[in-house]
């Protein structure tokens, strides 16, 4: 029997969707199951960490913990990995993951794979498949010890419905503090907006939009949509979007049901943030944008034209 | 103060990268400073002129890495450490960051700067596990360094909740982000002088080590096959008056591909 411990991937109290697509493909592996929650006032997200498909949930629930710092988080992981006996570790495709999981390989002495898209198990053989190279290749890789900690990339598994656990709590003690990098301050980026990562419709904002206006502009078509709204790196680097929206290599990755790029060129660092969309829909005014070659549909034009319209005929559709 | 970057050369992303029989095409492929790694190379300059800190930069790989020494040289660095060993051609992130350990422990540095991510791998782990195998404090994903004091420095970090100010106790690894700096193109007096100064070239054993007590030789996990990616394609394309362009698009969007 193999073991997966999944890191319940909670933001801002909330329990994201991502958990609940790691532990059904963990069932669906036919592993035994468990989930670990670390944070402050994470006690009361058992059950739904049993109702997302663990059969044991760890808690490791402190006021220290209220603002992430790598080495306590990742202690804490170890800590309910070995409680566990955890052939392998996952975390969702995170800040927190990206930053948790070497330290946590390291320390159980696993193997360490991030962005991960899938797991084959063959007998005794495991395999993972990840995308590499600014997404241009896959890679298949072998796994030469017992165990794995893994970063599985957003998108890449669906939660089963049918999946459920049973409720089986067991509270852990806290990690020691780190002494040597305090986290001193957090500079919130909590705005009420919808996660880019959960979002079924993202409308990202690109250099085209030029200024504030156009940002504006853009921000009331996901509005309309119930969208999120995601960036380029451009848009960021001009100070006019946050960096918490930028979609791409170093930004989130999204997979939605529908991107809608505006005003985007299309560089391949923004690509291989958004090509795990369903369907993407492209405006831009130069025909030759490389963002064409993705777009399942393209409309050339101004968008400064084209948004506004684009906002008549969805409200149109949607009366 | 005393600052190590780590540096390597890959693959230039921006090119087409062919995979044929479960291998990459040699043919056609371009080498390059990792981007993250030239945000690490500013990052480190950028100390070095406000706070008189010396900056070591260190490669490891098999091959020449003159050009890519020299251009951090022309950008500012001080002194250059090429760890050239044919062993490490196919080494994971694990077993350079176990190298990137003895190069550090035979040095006196303060200060470890980092790229997030090399292009070729997409790991976003050797800092990391450096920081690990050191048991130092390290910090990811950072896009602000300011010293403190000569014993701490003070970073901004992007977390998922925001960003996050870190005071951190040196000896200590960052890795940075790109947003951290925007990378000088050298001067010319610069590049004049980079031509002149000294790398340092050794191998494993010149380090005091073995690819056997790097772990190379049973590496945690290996790539076993490169597959092509499924490449999207471009579909409709639509050019003439916008009004009736958008209509199009949105009852496509509605009716065909069912996402509205
Ligand atoms: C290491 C590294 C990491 C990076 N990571 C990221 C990342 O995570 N995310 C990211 O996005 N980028 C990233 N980048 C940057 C990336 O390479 C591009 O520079 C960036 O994505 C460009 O943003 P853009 O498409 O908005 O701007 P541009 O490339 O300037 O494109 C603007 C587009 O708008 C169109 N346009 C202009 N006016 C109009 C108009 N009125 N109507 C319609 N269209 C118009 C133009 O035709 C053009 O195609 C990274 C780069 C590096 C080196
Ligand atoms: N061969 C290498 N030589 C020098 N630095 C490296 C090497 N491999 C990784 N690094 C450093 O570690 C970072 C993360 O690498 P990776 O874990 O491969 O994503 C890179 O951005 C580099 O700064």
């Amino acid at each position: 029997m193999t073991n997966i411990l999944v890191v319940a991937d909670i933001k801002q109290g909330v329990l994201k969707g991502s958990t609940a697509e790691l532990l059904s493909k963990a069932r669906a592996l036919g592993a035994a199951t468990a989930a670990v929650a670390v944070g402050s006032n994470v006690a009361d997200l058992a059950p739904q960490l049993a109702a997302a498909g663990s059969d044991t949930q760890y808690i490791v629930d402190d006021p220290s913990l209220e603002i992430f710092s790598a080495a306590p988080f990742a202690a804490a992981v170890v800590d309910a990995a070995k409680a566990f006996s955890a052939d392998m570790v996952w975390f969702g495709f995170s800040e927190t993951g990206k930053a948790a999981a070497p330290r946590v390989a390291v320390q159980l002495e696993a193997a360490c794979a991030t962005e991960i898209i899938d797991v084959t198990m063959d007998g005794d053989d495991l395999h993972i498949v990840r995308p590499a190279i600014a997404n241009k290749v896959l890679q298949k890789v072998k796994i030469n010890v017992p165990k794995l900690v893994a970063v599985v990339r957003a998108g890449a598994f669906e939660a089963d419905p049918e999946v459920t656990g049973t409720e089986n709590v067991v509270t852990l003690d806290p990690p020691e503090k780190d002494m040597a990098a305090v986290v001193k301050e957090l500079i919130s980026d909590a705005s009420g907006e919808i996660d880019l990562a959960d979002a079924d419709i993202v409308v990202s904002v690109g250099r085209g939009a030029k200024d504030q206006a156009g940002v504006d502009l853009v921000k009331a078509l996901a509005d309309d949509l119930a969208a999120g709204f995601g960036s380029s790196r451009a848009m960021v680097d001009a100070g006019l979007m946050a960096h918490n929206k930028q979609v791409g290599q170093t930004g989130k990755i999204v997979a939605p049901s529908l991107y809608i790029a505006v005003g985007i060129s299309g560089a391949i660092q923004h690509l291989a943030g958004m090509n795990g969309a369903k369907v993407i829909l492209a405006v831009n005014k130069d025909p030759e944008a490389p963002i064409f070659n993705v777009a399942d549909f393209g409309i050339v034009g101004n968008l400064f034209d084209v948004v506004p319209l684009l906002k008549e005929e969805i409200k149109k559709i949607r009366a | 103060m005393k600052i190590l970057t780590t540096v390597k050369k890959v693959v230039d992303v921006e090119l087409n990268i062919h995979v044929e029989n479960g291998a990459i095409v040699e043919k056609g492929l371009q080498y390059v400073i990792n981007a993250w790694d030239e945000n690490a190379v500013e990052a480190a300059v950028q100390l070095k002129e406000a706070h008189k800190a010396e900056t070591t930069l260190v490669s490891l790989g098999s091959g020449d890495n003159t050009d890519m020494i020299r251009k951090c040289y022309a950008m500012g660095i001080d002194n250059a450490i090429h760890i050239d060993d044919p062993a490490l051609a196919k080494a994971d992130s694990p077993t350079f960051a176990k190298v990137l350990q003895k190069v550090y422990e035979a040095g006196d540095y303060d200060l470890v700067i980092a790229g997030k991510q090399a292009q070729d791998t997409d790991a976003g782990q050797a800092g990391i596990m450096l920081g690990e195998f050191l048991g130092i404090p390290c910090v990811s994903n950072v896009i602000e360094i300011k010293v403190t004091d000569d014993t701490h420095i003070q970073v901004s970090r992007l977390g998922d909740a925001g960003t996050e100010i870190v005071d951190v106790t040196l000896p200590a690894v960052v890795t940075v982000s790109d947003s951290i700096n925007e990378p000088r193109l050298p001067a010319m007096r610069g590049i004049m002088m980079a031509k002149k100064k000294k790398i340092t070239v050794m191998d494993l054993a010149g380090l005091g080590t073995s690819f056997e007590e790097i772990g190379g030789t049973a590496p945690a996990s290996e790539v076993v096959e490169f597959m092509p990616v499924q490449k999207r394609k471009g579909g409709q394309k639509f050019e003439g008056d916008p009004a009736d362009i958008t209509a199009r698009v949105v009852q496509l969007l509605v009716n065909e591909a069912k996402v509205l």
